[in-house]
C-alpha cells in the first residue's frame, strides 16, 4: 500500500486565526480522504500559529504546521516553504480565508491520474461574501466548459493569458521540484508569475470544468486587499514587473503567439483597472502612470490592438499620447460603454472620435469610430456624455453647472431646449423628485446648462432604505429626449456648505445630503447623520434593520413583491387570458392584426387592413405592436403593446385575428375566433416540421407545436411552391389554404400593369432626397446564423466605399438587412448608399426600386411580380445551403438573374442592368409563375370579400 | 483483489429494454470476477426480460404492484387538499417501509460494499435507506439533452447530488453535468453486448435498423431519408426491425412516400447478431440516445453504421468518417447523403466495417469491467 499522501494542500496563513479552522476543515472533509494538510505560518502575531499546531494535533497524521521565521510580507514564500515539507505526490494551495468544495482534491487526482498531467486547473468561483445572497461569480468560466487536455501552453493562451492564479490549479508535486517552480518574494502578483513558470515548464495540462476553489471575496472590507489596491502606483509597477519577467520567459522559448494574446490582454484587462482610477486621480498620479505605461505598452506590436474593442485601443492610444483631453472622456466611455461622450469629428467621410492625431496614420485608424455607427444614431438614441462643471450651495439650494456633449451636432443650434433634473432614489426607486433646469444653451460643442435645487426644501426622502439618491438630466431637444448622467469625475464636491434634509418618518434618522461620487462616476446624494441624536437613533434604526420586526417586514415586503412579479408573469398571463377566453364574449367586428410580432404597420395585415377601409367597413381594427413606443401605425387604430393585459383581452374577445407570422405560441384561440395566417413569404430554407431542429423535438414538444398550428383557421399561399413546402411543413390541411396570392403584392401587381408611379415609394424617395432620374438598386441581403442558430452580425460582402465612388455618380443603392441586422454606412457614401433598414414596410420600397440585388431573401419571389432586373449575389451559397437547415430547392440553377459570386461578378452585372432586364425577361415571369402564380393583384379584395363583405356604405372610392 | 458486496437499485429487475440488458450483463461481468451480486428492483416490470438460465446474482424486487408517483398539485391548492395529502402521507409512508426493506439489505453488505443506482426513480428509495458505510454510484443511462427534455433531468439534480460518485455514459455528459453544478461526476461507457466470432459477409444489399417503433427512435426521419436515397440505389432494401406503438402510422407513411416495395418490416428480433449478419449497412435515426447498444453490435459485427449524431455516446463510438458515418440530427437529407456513400462504394463499407469491428474492442467487455474495479478502488481513496 502506497503511504504518501495523494496530494498536499498548503495553507497559508497570516493573522487569520479567526478562519484558518475553516480552511482547514474544508480539506478534512474532501471526499479523497488520503490528503495531508500543510499549514505555512506568515510570522502571525494573532496566534494564527498556535491555531494551527492544535489543528496539527487534533489530526497528527493528516495536518503539520510550519512557522516563517520571519513574516515575508506575501503569498509566495510561506507556499514555497509548505512545497518544500509536502509529501503529497500532488501538490495544491489554499488561502486561510479561502476554503476547497468537498470533491476539490478527487476531481483534480482523478484527472490528473487519467491523464497523466502535469498539472490540472479547474473552475475558481469567487464568492461575494458580504453580498445579500452570496453572490456567486466563476472566474474565466469559458475556459472550464469541458475537459480537455493539452500537452503546451501554446494550444491554449488563454489559459495563462486569463486565468492567473496559482490556487485553482493540481501540481505533481516531482514536477514542481524538477523544473525548479518557486514563487518570487517581495513583489505583489507572484500568482502571475508563478502560474505562467508552471504552465509553460507543464509537459501536460488538463482542464476540468469541477468548482475546485472558492474563493471568499470581501467587496465592503475596510482595508482594500492588495489585489483591490489599485490606487498605489506601485501595485501598478509590480504589476509591470511581473509581466517583463513573463515576458521573458516567452522571449525565451519564442512564444510569440502567447506574447501578442498577453499583449492584448494587458491592454483590455490590466491597463483598464488602472484607467477607470484615473479620472479621480490628481495630475501628479496620472504623469507618473503615464509614463510607466508608455514605457511598457510602446513595445507592443500593432497586431495586439487588432482584437481590441475601438475604446480600449482609443484608451490605449491617447494614454501613450498623454492627451488628457480626450483620454478623460475616452475614459468615461469606457466605464460606461453606452455614453458617447466626446464630440466627434467627420473627416473625408469617416467618423474620427477626436479630431486630434488624425496625421498620424496610427491615430486614424484607432481613432476611425465610423463602424459605431455614433452618427446615424438620432439623439433619442444616443447617451451623450453630461460633465458636471461647478457645484455650489447656497440656502439649501444646490446650484449645478455642466456640459452636455453635443456629438457631430446632433442637437442643431436653432432647438428648442428643455430639461429638467430627476433625482431617483437607488435602491427601490418608488418615489422620484423633478427640477427644471434653468438654462441651456448652446456653447461650442456642448449644451451648457445650469440649474438651481431646492433639495433642502423639495427631496422629502422616507429616512430609510432611499439613503442613496441618482440624478438624471432629462434633456428635449425639438421633441428628441434624451437621458443624461452626471459625470462628476474630479470636480470639487467637498467644499460646499452642507445641506440639511428632512426625511419623512423622522429627522431622527438623518439629517444631512451629502454629494458623492458612484463607482461609475456619476453624481449622487446620501443621506448622512451629523447630530448626536441622529447618529444614536441611526445606530438603532441599523440594528433593528436586522431584527425580527424589520425582517418580517422585509419578508412581507419581498413576498408583496414577488407577487406582483408573479402576476405579471408570462405564466399567469397565460393562466388569466384562459380564464378570459372562457368568461367573456366575442366582441363582433373587432379584429386583431399584428405585422412580424407587432415590429411594424406592415406586410399583409395592413394590405388587409387598408382594404377594409377603403370600403369603409365597419370593424374595429386593433393593432398589436412590441416595444415602447409604436411607431408608423394610423392614428384612427386601437394600439396594443404585445403582451400587455390590454392586449390579452383583445385577442381573448377578437372575432377575428389576422397576422403573419404567429401570435404568441402559448395562447389558445377560442372556436368563435377566425384566425387568418397570411404568412409572410414564400420558402427557400426549409421550415418547420422540416427543420431538423423541429424534428428532433420530443413527442409532448412536437405536440404543443402543432396545437399552435392547429389555431390557423386560413393560410395564406402565393402558388402550389407554398403548398408543396410551407403547407406540408405547418402540416396545413388543404381545406384551409386561401389560394389567394399575397395582399401586400397587390401593389406589386398593379404597378406591374399600370406602370404609374406609386405614390407611397414617390413618398419615401421624396423623404430620403433620392434623385429618380438615377436608377435604384434596392441591395437585400437575408441574415446568416452560427452553428448554434445565434444570428451572425451583419457584414458588407463587397466594399461599399468602392461601389459608392464606381456608381455612386449613376445610380443608388438602397440597403435593407434583414430585421436581425443593423448596419452603419461611413458618412462618405451619403446619398449614394442610403440605409433604409428602419423603414416600416418594404412593398413601396420594391416599387421604388429599378433593380435588386439580393442573395437568398424571400423578397426574390415577391420582387419577381414587378418584372424588373435581380441579379443574385451567392457569394457564400455552398455554405447557406449546407447548413444545418437545408433548402427546398436548387436556387442557383432556376436564379431568373445573373448569379455574381465576387464583388467584380456584382459589379460587372449593375454596370449592365438594360442588358439583365433583357436577357432575363423570360426567365423573370417563368420564375414568377412558378412561385406565386396566385399573386394576381386582388388578394385584399378576395379575403375581405369573403369575410368581411362589402360595406353598407358602399365603394366610396 | 477484494470481494465485494455489489447491490444494484433499479426501477425494475428486468424491465424489456436496453437499461436491462446492460444490468444484467454488468451483473454478469462483476460476478465472474468473484463479487457478491445482488439486483434490487423497485417495481415489477410490465414486459419483463429474460435473464438467461442460472444467473449468477440474487435478485428482489420491493413492491409487488408498481407504487404511485406523487400527486403535483399547485402549493396553495395542496394545502386545501386533504384527500390528497392523506394520500401523499400514505405513499411516503409505503416508501419508508420499502426503504427499510433496503436498508436491511444494504445492512448484510461487508466493508467495501458499492451500491449502484441504475436510474434516478430508484434513487429516492436509496436516499430514504441507510446506506451508512457503503459508497453509492448513482448512473443516469441517457444522454444529457436527453434527459433535458424530462422531468428526469431535475431529478437528477436533486437525487443525485450527494452521492459519491454520479455516473455518465461520456466525458462530454459528465462535464454537462459538472456545469449544472454537481461537482461528483465521472463517466464509464457501456461494454459490448455480445462479441461474434464472425463479421458479417456483407453482401446483402440490406441496410438494418434496429429498435423499437417509438418517437424516440426516429423511425420517421429514416423513411424520410429512405425516400431520397432509394431511388439512388436500386436493390437495396431498408430492413426495419423492432415493434411499437407508432408501427400502423409509420407504415402508412411509408406507403405514402411509395417505398413498400423497397422497405420490409421485419418485427420485433431475439437474435440481433443474424440480423446484422444479412446486413451490410446499419443505419440509426434516433432523437435521443445514451451510448447506443444497438451501434455497437453492428460494429462489433463488422457492419459499418450510418447514424444521426444525437448524443456523445454516438460520437464516442463511431468516429466519423473513420469507422461510421454521421448526420446532424434531424437532417434526414444527410442522412440520405451519408447512406449513399456506404450503400453505392462496397470498398468503403469493408474498409469501416472492419475498422468497426476492430476500434469497438476499446469497449470489450473485460476492459469494461476493469474500469468498474478500478472505480470501486479509487473512491475508497
Amino acid at each position: 500500500m502506497d503511504l504518501a499522501p495523494d496530494i498536499s494542500v498548503v495553507v497559508i496563513v497570516y493573522n487569520d486565526a479567526e478562519r484558518l479552522p475553516t480552511a482547514v476543515r474544508s480539506l478534512l472533509a474532501q471526499t479523497l480522504r488520503n490528503v495531508e494538510v500543510v499549514i505555512a505560518d506568515d510570522c502571525s502575531t494573532d496566534g494564527s500559529y498556535e491555531v494551527a499546531t492544535s489543528l496539527a494535533a487534533a489530526g497528527p497524521r493528516r495536518v503539520r504546521a510550519i512557522r516563517l521565521p520571519h513574516n515575508s510580507g506575501g503569498c509566495g514564500e510561506p507556499r514555497n516553504q509548505g512545497i518544500a515539507v509536502a509529501r503529497g505526490r500532488y501538490v495544491m494551495f489554499l488561502d486561510s480565508d479561502d476554503t476547497l468544495p468537498p470533491n476539490a482534491c478527487r476531481a483534480m487526482l482523478e484527472a490528473a491520474e487519467r491523464t497523466d498531467a502535469d498539472l490540472v486547473s479547474g473552475l475558481c468561483v469567487r464568492v461575494h461574501a458580504d453580498s445579500r445572497h452570496d453572490r456567486k461569480d466563476p472566474w474565466y468560466p469559458w475556459l472550464y466548459r469541458s475537459t480537455r487536455t493539452i500537452e503546451s501552453i501554446a494550444d491554449l493562451p488563454d489559459l495563462m493569458v486569463f486565468d492567473t492564479l496559482s490556487t485553482n490549479k493540481c501540481y505533481r508535486r516531482d514536477f514542481l521540484l524538477s523544473s525548479g517552480l518557486a514563487f518570487p518574494k517581495g513583489i505583489h502578483y507572484e500568482d502571475l508569475l508563478f502560474s505562467a513558470q508552471a504552465l509553460l515548464a507543464a509537459r501536460r495540462i488538463t482542464l476540468i470544468p469541477n468548482t475546485v476553489y472558492t474563493w471568499n471575496v470581501l467587496d465592503k472590507a475596510e482595508v482594500k486587499s492588495i489585489s483591490n489596491r489599485r490606487h498605489e502606483i506601485n501595485n501598478f509597477a509590480d504589476r509591470v514587473e511581473i509581466h517583463r519577467r513573463i515576458d521573458a520567459l516567452l522571449a525565451d522559448r519564442a512564444m510569440d503567439g502567447l506574447k501578442l494574446a498577453k499583449d492584448t490582454k494587458f491592454l483590455k484587462h490590466d491597463l483598464v483597472l488602472y484607467l477607470r482610477e484615473l479620472p479621480f486621480l490628481d495630475d501628479d498620479y496620472r504623469r507618473r502612470f503615464a509614463r510607466m505605461a508608455d514605457e511598457y505598452i510602446a513595445g507592443f506590436p500593432p497586431a495586439a490592438y487588432a482584437e481590441l474593442d475601438p475604446i480600449h485601443a482609443i484608451c490605449a492610444y491617447l494614454l501613450l499620447k498623454e492627451d488628457w483631453a480626450n483620454l478623460m472622456p475616452a475614459i468615461d466611455t469606457l466605464i460606461n460603454r453606452q455614453k458617447i461622450s466626446a464630440p466627434l469629428a467627420e473627416r473625408d467621410g469617416r467618423v474620427y472620435w477626436c479630431a486630434d492625431h488624425l496625421d498620424d496614420p496610427q491615430g486614424r485608424e484607432v481613432l476611425d469610430v465610423t463602424a459605431l455607427g455614433y452618427h446615424t444614431r438620432p439623439l433619442d438614441h444616443m447617451a451623450p456624455r453630461n460633465r458636471l462643471t461647478g457645484y455650489a450651495v447656497r440656502d439649501g439650494r444646490v446650484i449645478l453647472d455642466g456640459a452636455i456633449v453635443n456629438p457631430l451636432g446632433v442637437i442643431p443650434p436653432g432647438a428648442v431646449l428643455t430639461g429638467e433634473l430627476e433625482f431617483r432614489a437607488r435602491r427601490r426607486s418608488l418615489r422620484s423628485f423633478r427640477f427644471p433646469v434653468r438654462t441651456l444653451r448652446h456653447a461650442g460643442e456642448s449644451v451648457v446648462w445650469r440649474a438651481e435645487v431646492p433639495l433642502a426644501r423639495r427631496l422629502r426622502p422616507l429616512g430609510i432604505v432611499d439613503d442613496v439618491w441618482d440624478i438624471r438630466l432629462r434633456l428635449d431637444a425639438d421633441g428628441h429626449r434624451t437621458a443624461t448622467r452626471l459625470t462628476a469625475g474630479n470636480t470639487d464636491l467637498g467644499d460646499a456648505e452642507p445641506l440639511s434634509v428632512r426625511p419623512l418618518l423622522s429627522r431622527l434618522t438623518a439629517d444631512r445630503l451629502e454629494p458623492e461620487v458612484s463607482a461609475k462616476g456619476h453624481l449622487a446624494f446620501r443621506l448622512t447623520q451629523h447630530g448626536p441624536a441622529v447618529r444614536r437613533t441611526h445606530a438603532l434604526v441599523e440594528r433593528h434593520l436586522d431584527g425580527p420586526a424589520a425582517n418580517a417586514g422585509k419578508r412581507a415586503y419581498r413576498a408583496a413583491r414577488a407577487g406582483w412579479r408573479d402576476l405579471n408573469s408570462g405564466r399567469r398571463k397565460i393562466q388569466a387570458y384562459q380564464q378570459m377566453l372562457r368568461l367573456l364574449p366575442v366582441r363582433r367586428g373587432t379584429v386583431v392584426f399584428e405585422s412580424h410580432l407587432g415590429r411594424q404597420y406592415s406586410d399583409s395585415p395592413r394590405a388587409i387592413h387598408e382594404e377594409m377601409r377603403r370600403r369603409g367597413l365597419p370593424v374595429t381594427a386593433i393593432w398589436s405592436y412590441a416595444g415602447d413606443r409604436p411607431e408608423g401605425f394610423p392614428e384612427d387604430v386601437e394600439l396594443v403593446r404585445r403582451w400587455s393585459w390590454r392586449y390579452l383581452r383583445a385577442l381573448a374577445q377578437a372575432e377575428f385575428w389576422i397576422d403573419n407570422q404567429g401570435y404568441p405560441l402559448k395562447l389558445d384561440k377560442r372556436p368563435e375566433t377566425t384566425y387568418i395566417q397570411t404568412w409572410h413569404g414564400s420558402a427557400l430554407k426549409r421550415m418547420g416540421f422540416d427543420e431538423p431542429g423541429y424534428r428532433m423535438l420530443s413527442e409532448p414538444e412536437q405536440a404543443a407545436y402543432q396545437r399552435s398550428l392547429d389555431r390557423f383557421d386560413h393560410f395564406v399561399v402565393r402558388g402550389e411552391h407554398d403548398v408543396r413546402t410551407l403547407a406540408c411543413a405547418y402540416r396545413i390541411p388543404g381545406e384551409k389554404l386561401l389560394r389567394t396570392g399575397y395582399p401586400r403584392n397587390d401593389a406589386l401587381v398593379r404597378a406591374r400593369e399600370t406602370a404609374a408611379p406609386d405614390a407611397a415609394a414617390t413618398l419615401i424617395a421624396e423623404r430620403l432626397g433620392i434623385n429618380r432620374d438615377r436608377p435604384v438598386v434596392l441591395y437585400a441581403p437575408t441574415f446568416r446564423a452560427h452553428p448554434g442558430g445565434r444570428v451572425r452580425e451583419f457584414e458588407f460582402p463587397f466594399d461599399v466605399d468602392r461601389f459608392a465612388d464606381r456608381f455612386g455618380g449613376d445610380l443608388t443603392l438602397l440597403v435593407r438587412t434583414h430585421y436581425f441586422n443593423r448596419i452603419a454606412l461611413p458618412p462618405s457614401v451619403a446619398g449614394r448608399v442610403i440605409d433604409v433598414t428602419g423603414e416600416p414596410d418594404i412593398t413601396p420600397l420594391l416599387l421604388l426600386a429599378d433593380a435588386v440585388v439580393t442573395d437568398y431573401s424571400s423578397l426574390m419571389f415577391d420582387y419577381a411580380l414587378l418584372q424588373r432586373p435581380m441579379v443574385f449575389f451567392a457569394y457564400d451559397w455552398e455554405e447557406y445551403s449546407q447548413d444545418a437547415r437545408g433548402t427546398y430547392f436548387d436556387l442557383l440553377a432556376e436564379t431568373p438573374g445573373p448569379v455574381a459570386r465576387t464583388e467584380d461578378e456584382l459589379f460587372a452585372a449593375l454596370t449592365d442592368l438594360s442588358g439583365v432586364r433583357q436577357r432575363y425577361a423570360t426567365r423573370l415571369k417563368e420564375f414568377a409563375d412558378r412561385y406565386g402564380e396566385y399573386d394576381r393583384g386582388d388578394a385584399a379584395a378576395r379575403i375581405v370579400d369573403r369575410f368581411f363583405g362589402t360595406a353598407d356604405a358602399g365603394d366610396d372610392e | 483483489m477484494t470481494a465485494r458486496d455489489i447491490f444494484f437499485v433499479a426501477n425494475e429487475v428486468n424491465e424489456l429494454g436496453g437499461v436491462a440488458r446492460w444490468q444484467n450483463q454488468i451483473a454478469r461481468l462483476l460476478s465472474e470476477r468473484g463479487h457478491r451480486v445482488r439486483i434490487i428492483g423497485i417495481a415489477p416490470p410490465e414486459v419483463p426480460m429474460d435473464l438467461g438460465a442460472d444467473p449468477p446474482f440474487e435478485t428482489r424486487t420491493l413492491y409487488a404492484r408498481r407504487p404511485p408517483s406523487p400527486r403535483p398539485l399547485p402549493r396553495l391548492l395542496a394545502r386545501a387538499d386533504l384527500a390528497g395529502l392523506r394520500l401523499e402521507a400514505e405513499r411516503r409512508a409505503v416508501m419508508r417501509e420499502a426503504a427499510a426493506r433496503l436498508s436491511a439489505l444494504f445492512r448484510e453488505g461487508r466493508p467495501g460494499a458499492v451500491i449502484i443506482v441504475t436510474q434516478v426513480w430508484a434513487m429516492e428509495w436509496v436516499a430514504l435507506a441507510d446506506t451508512a458505510g457503503h459508497m453509492v454510484i448513482g448512473m443516469s443511462h441517457e444522454s444529457y439533452d436527453y434527459s433535458r427534455q424530462s422531468s428526469r433531468f431535475q431529478r437528477v439534480l436533486t437525487h443525485y447530488a450527494g452521492v459519491d460518485r454520479l455516473l455518465l455514459l461520456t466525458q462530454e455528459d459528465a462535464d454537462l453535468w459538472t456545469g449544472e453544478g454537481l461537482d461528483n461526476t465521472g463517466f464509464l461507457p457501456n461494454p459490448l453486448p455480445s462479441e461474434p466470432d464472425t463479421p458479417s459477409p456483407r453482401t446483402e444489399k440490406v441496410v438494418a435498423s434496429v429498435g423499437r417503433l417509438s418517437h424516440q427512435k426516429g423511425i420517421d426521419m429514416l423513411l424520410d431519408a429512405w425516400a431520397e436515397v432509394a431511388p439512388r440505389q436500386p436493390g437495396w432494401r431498408l430492413r426495419i426491425h423492432g415493434a411499437g406503438e407508432l408501427e400502423e402510422p409509420l407504415k402508412r407513411q411509408c406507403t405514402s412516400l411509395g417505398l413498400d416495395g423497397s422497405v420490409e418490416w421485419a418485427g420485433q428480433t431475439t437474435d440481433v447478431t443474424r440480423a446484422l449478419h444479412q446486413a451490410s449497412v446499419f443505419v440509426q435515426s434516433s432523437r435521443g440516445e445514451g451510448f447506443p447498444l444497438a451501434i455497437l453490435e453492428a460494429m462489433a459485427c463488422g457492419v459499418p453504421c450510418a447514424a444521426f449524431d444525437c448524443a456523445p455516446g454516438v460520437r464516442e463510438i463511431i468516429r466519423d468518417g473513420e469507422d461510421g458515418l454521421l448526420a446532424r440530427p434531424g437532417n434526414a437529407s444527410e442522412l440520405a447523403r451519408v447512406l449513399d456513400r456506404l450503400m453505392g462504394d462496397a470498398e468503403l463499407r469493408d474498409a469501416m466495417g472492419e475498422r468497426a469491428r476492430h476500434s469497438v474492442r476499446r469497449f470489450a467487455p473485460g476492459t469494461v469491467a476493469d474500469q468498474w474495479e478500478g472505480l470501486f478502488r479509487f473512491l475508497e481513496r
